[in-house]
């Protein structure tokens, strides 16, 4: 259950996790500038843009209180232990023993209570009214992620993320149309939580200022980017984990020796990223922002979806 | 002295702090002081008397019969200890916090509020452990009783008589389907003990009515959905201290008695009993919640969510139900494992909730979220302690609400694995349902911690100061509890799983070891709240070594005045309040709530009005309330002013009455 290795990739995990995702949301910037017919910034701008913002002076509205402060810290870190629990590298979850899929759900809305606690705890308007866009998305799409995933779980006979991973990556859990809704459903869920454009609605930077972001600066601004950077690359990576696991290191029947084997799943990995992000950027940018008060609209789609999906489960195809 | 004795002492000392405040009632310092510290030491003692019986097992204590209705017993057997153990440390929690709290009522009967505080504990303690239907229906009633003399205390307010009479009209209506049911068991058995109402014999059909009997009864007891009605403005309605033991412990009596009679008494239920608790417990989960969201009142808010969490209480409920109508003992184990967890942990962030509530309504006299705001920086400690409240009810890792409702998955889950296909159709459903209520629920506490939250909107507001020690340390002690129930989570489940086997079923097997809890094999599922706890503390050097590398501290910080306000003068007005918080959820899931359109005509009519414009608008009935009860009132008065005909006040008539009653008894006699 616990050795000694997995603790060990589970935490090299959670470090290239965020070593690499402002890098990922560097590529979705030159992308969009791209598409726009802009040179655009490097793709290491961001990582120019934390530094630079890690020393500024950070400027805090009287009415906050410790929780303001606080929402970077637990972003980063309740990202960092998602980071290590998801099968990334692996075809097993190398922290399975801190907890399951319902855990990292979970975690992901411990980042998201304190983020839209931070966009109240100013009293500044679009930090409120981020907060309440980022709890109305999540109502959403979290009973679609948690249906889909639920559905796997089933499939695969645990709830265990590393055994799903394995099961699907090893062709235990064939691709039944099951799993195809689900993952269409999963795929549009997560494109919906990464927050971009069609779904820009909490973050919104032209229209809301970025939400709860607004009243941040310094190095907690800094803090709460690369968390959020951290939380799109995650949902894409649960994505991968749980749908397109192939490539991954099988620590059980490893085929190569590990040491070779584990920078091949890394590559693999970021290749898989790439195109994920690369199909987002399209998205992003054919469409126009969809209005928040009707984005239920389409979400309701997602939530079909992931509906066909279980009900083809039940009906064994 | 073994626990039963002790459990005797404890309602003696509760009966003794209710005698003495009576007596003091007009020393209102004394009194309040003498409940507060006998009722603490009287729960402590029920306490001690719980651990007893949990590691022991108590001999129950037969009284000979007193009445022909069978022998006097009290037997603490799994489900009852747990059940007194529960009412006690709330007890202790909420008897400390009332010494100072119920200072703001000394131009009051103080002694007489104590008298049912103190009463309505030991009453408590009495349902839970009675073992005879009949005295079980008679303390049932008197703790109804004692509950409706603490919501109409203000008695002078029209709410809270209102408040009152709804109440007392659907308890004794539940109270009605339960006699009735134990009425049916009487029937089979002849006798009105609970030990023979387990051998009784009952057709399948009688067996049904029993279950629906009883089930609704209770439902009624616990607010689940379509029998919620009375419960917001009965909480509101009550002093908070009141308001958190109905929440938190009163709600688990009714959940109690279904677990008694449904699972304990009928033994192996039938598939839909099952069926039919999940979806009343998934329908009070999403409604509770969604309904929670629209309130502004804090404790309208908490009763709401009370509503929700009865809901992911029945959730478990059913789904043990249903692992014994299937012969599964793997779920039946989960289910009620869940169910009773939840009932635990949502007990101590209830009450928790609620006491930061009364704490806000000690200082500032007003729980209307649209009036509060920045209590945060006034009153630092209510604060933190109503943050670990709102975390432990969102369910957010690794708070205890979390722990229970991930039993609750596991046991969706488990269920879904079977071979019954209604069942295995319904079961991730359910999930997907409970991960509804779950973002809503967390909503919900952020909308309410708003109170602490954002700018301070008024002077009145602005000039409220921390609650005394004795209120801070009740809450403190329930948030305690809160955060030992979530990273205590291997000891508390090895502990709950027995108290299900022993008590309603499932095979005793093993669901903790170590750091680690599991639904039965760790294949299916691992969870380690403690390793969650540590490993967030833990990973936090990350964000820090990020400062440090960068010196982001160098730099420091500048406390600004306001927030930006797009250059124009920042002004709390701006901020986004209790009201608009919710209007996504609102214009979003229209079929839920239903908009008065006429009041919003109004608004356009009444320009000058604004105020009390802004008032109705804010006003979004729930359906049900319009379906349910205002039919209820409207026969419940029809009735009674016809019934007033036969009242005339005149006393000649009623010697009239007096004598045809004689004369109709003699000419039966006669006959």
């Amino acid at each position: 259950m616990i050795s000694a290795s997995m603790i060990l990739i589970g935490f090299l995990q959670a470090l290239v996790i965020l070593a690499v995702a402002p890098l990922f949301s560097g590529f979705s910037r030159v992308m969009r500038a791209k598409m726009h017919n802009r040179r655009g910034p490097s793709l290491l701008q961001n990582y120019r843009d934390l530094a630079k913002l890690m020393k500024r002076q950070e400027v805090i509205p009287e009415n906050a209180t410790w929780t303001f402060r606080a929402a970077p810290f637990v972003t980063v870190v309740s990202m960092l232990l998602v980071a290590a629990i998801i099968p990334i590298f692996t075809a097993q979850s190398p922290f399975s023993w801190v907890g399951d899929l319902i855990l990292v759900v979970y975690l992901y809305a411990l980042s998201r209570f304190f983020f839209s606690l931070s966009g109240l705890d100013t009293g500044s308007t679009f930090g409120g009214i981020g907060a309440r866009r980022e709890l109305l998305v999540s109502a959403l799409v979290e009973p679609v992620i948690l249906l889909v995933l639920f559905v796997m779980a089933l499939l695969a006979g645990s709830t265990n993320l590393g055994t799903i991973s394995t099961k699907v990556a090893t062709g235990v859990i064939p691709f039944y149309t099951s799993v195809w809704l689900g993952m269409l459903a999963f795929a549009f869920a997560s494109f919906v939580e990464m927050g971009k454009l069609p779904f820009d609605l909490a973050e919104a930077e032209q229209e809301l200022q970025e939400g709860p972001l607004t009243e941040y600066s310094g190095r907690s601004l800094a803090l709460m980017k690369w968390g959020i950077y951290m939380k799109q690359l995650l949902l894409v990576s649960l994505f991968l984990a749980v749908f397109l696991p192939f490539g991954s290191v099988n620590l059980i029947s490893p085929g190569l020796p590990l040491l070779l084997s584990i920078p091949v799943a890394v590559v693999v990995f970021f290749l898989k990223v790439i195109a994920f992000y690369f199909i987002v950027a399209v998205l992003e940018n054919a469409m126009a922002r969809v209005r928040f008060l009707k984005a239920s609209a389409i979400t309701w789609t997602a939530l079909g979806a992931a509906i066909m999906s279980f009900v083809f489960y039940l009906a064994n195809v | 002295m073994d626990a039963i004795q002790l459990l005797l002492l404890s309602m003696a000392l509760f009966g003794v702090s209710a005698f003495f405040s009576l007596l003091l009632n007009g020393f209102h310092r004394a009194a309040r002081m003498t409940s507060g510290l006998l009722g603490t030491a009287a729960s402590i003692v029920g306490l001690v008397a719980a651990i007893r019986a949990a590691t022991g097992s108590p001999s129950p204590l037969v009284v000979p019969a007193l009445l022909p209705f069978g022998q006097f017993v009290l037997q603490m057997d799994g489900l009852s200890t747990l059940m007194v153990g529960m009412i006690c440390l709330l007890g202790i929690a909420v008897s400390f916090y009332s010494i100072s709290y119920l200072g703001q009522y000394s131009n009051r009967n103080l002694g007489v509020l104590c008298f049912f505080i103190n009463l309505f504990i030991a009453l408590m303690l009495l349902v839970v452990t009675i073992d005879n239907a009949f005295y079980f229906l008679i303390f049932w009633e008197m703790m109804t009783l004692a509950s409706y003399f603490l919501v109409t205390f203000e008695s002078e307010k029209k709410e809270s008589v209102q408040a009152g009479f709804l109440y007392m009209l659907i308890a004794h209506a539940g109270g009605a389907l339960i006699m009735l049911s134990f009425f049916i068991f009487f029937l089979a058995t002849g006798s009105f003990d609970f030990a023979t109402f387990r051998q009784a014999d009952l057709t399948p059909v009688l067996r049904s009515l029993v279950f629906l009997l009883a089930f609704i009864g209770f439902g009624a007891k616990a607010g689940m959905v379509p029998l919620h009605v009375w419960m917001p403005s009965t909480y509101a309605a009550a002093p908070s201290n009141a308001s958190a033991l109905m929440a938190s412990v009163m709600k688990k009596t009714a959940i109690y008695g279904i677990l008694r009679v449904c699972v304990d008494f009928l033994g192996t239920p039938v598939l839909w009993w099952g069926l039919l608790v999940v979806l009343l417990g998934a329908l009070s989960a999403v409604l509770g919640v969604f309904y929670a969201l629209t309130e502004r009142d804090l404790k309208r808010i908490l009763a709401y969510s009370s509503i929700e969490n009865v809901g992911i209480i029945l959730l478990g409920i059913g789904t043990g139900m249903i692992g014994m109508a299937t012969n599964q003992p793997a779920v039946t184990l989960l289910g009620f494992l869940a169910a009773l967890y939840h009932a635990l942990n949502h007990s101590f962030f209830k009450g928790l909730l609620f006491l930061c509530a009364g704490s806000v309504d000690y200082r500032l006299h007003t729980r209307n979220l649209n009036e509060l705001g920045g209590l945060g920086k006034l009153m630092p400690w209510t604060g933190l302690s109503f943050l670990v409240g709102a975390l432990a009810v969102s369910a957010i890792p690794p708070f205890n609400g979390f722990i229970s409702e991930w039993f609750t998955y596991q046991a969706f889950f488990t269920a879904s694995s079977g071979h019954d296909f209604i069942v295995r159709a319904s079961m991730p459903l359910s999930a997907a349902l409970l991960a509804l209520a779950g973002t809503l629920a967390a909503m919900v506490a952020i909308k309410m911690y708003g109170a602490f939250a954002g700018p301070v909107r008024s002077e009145k507001v602005g000039q409220a100061i921390e609650v005394p020690g004795s209120m801070l340390s009740g809450m403190a002690f329930l948030a305690i509890g809160c955060i030992f129930l979530g990273l205590g989570a291997p000891l508390v489940t090895p502990y709950l799983a027995q108290v299900v086997t022993s008590t309603l079923g499932g095979s005793p097997q093993s669901v903790a070891s170590g750091l680690w809890v599991y639904p039965l094999n760790y294949g299916q599922a691992l969870l380690s709240p403690p390793l969650t706890a540590i490993l967030l503390l833990g990973l936090l050097i990350v964000p820090v070594i990020l400062v440090v590398i960068y010196r982001g501290y160098r730099a420091g910080r500048r406390i600004v005045n306001d927030p930006w306000a797009c250059g124009y003068g920042y002004s709390s007005k701006m901020s986004i309040t209790a009201n608009n918080f919710n209007q996504p959820i609102t214009v979003t899931f229209p079929g839920i709530y239903k908009l008065r359109t006429a009041i919003v005509e109004r608004l356009v009519v009444v320009g000058t009005w604004s105020k009390q414009v802004r008032e109705t608008i804010t006003r979004i009935e729930p359906i049900l309330e319009n379906i349910v009860r205002q039919p209820t009132t409207r026969t419940v008065e029809y009735i009674s002013q016809h019934i007033q005909v036969l009242q005339m006040g005149d006393i000649r008539v009623y010697c009239l009455y007096i004598v045809l009653t004689l004369v109709i008894l003699l000419i039966a006699i006669i006959r």
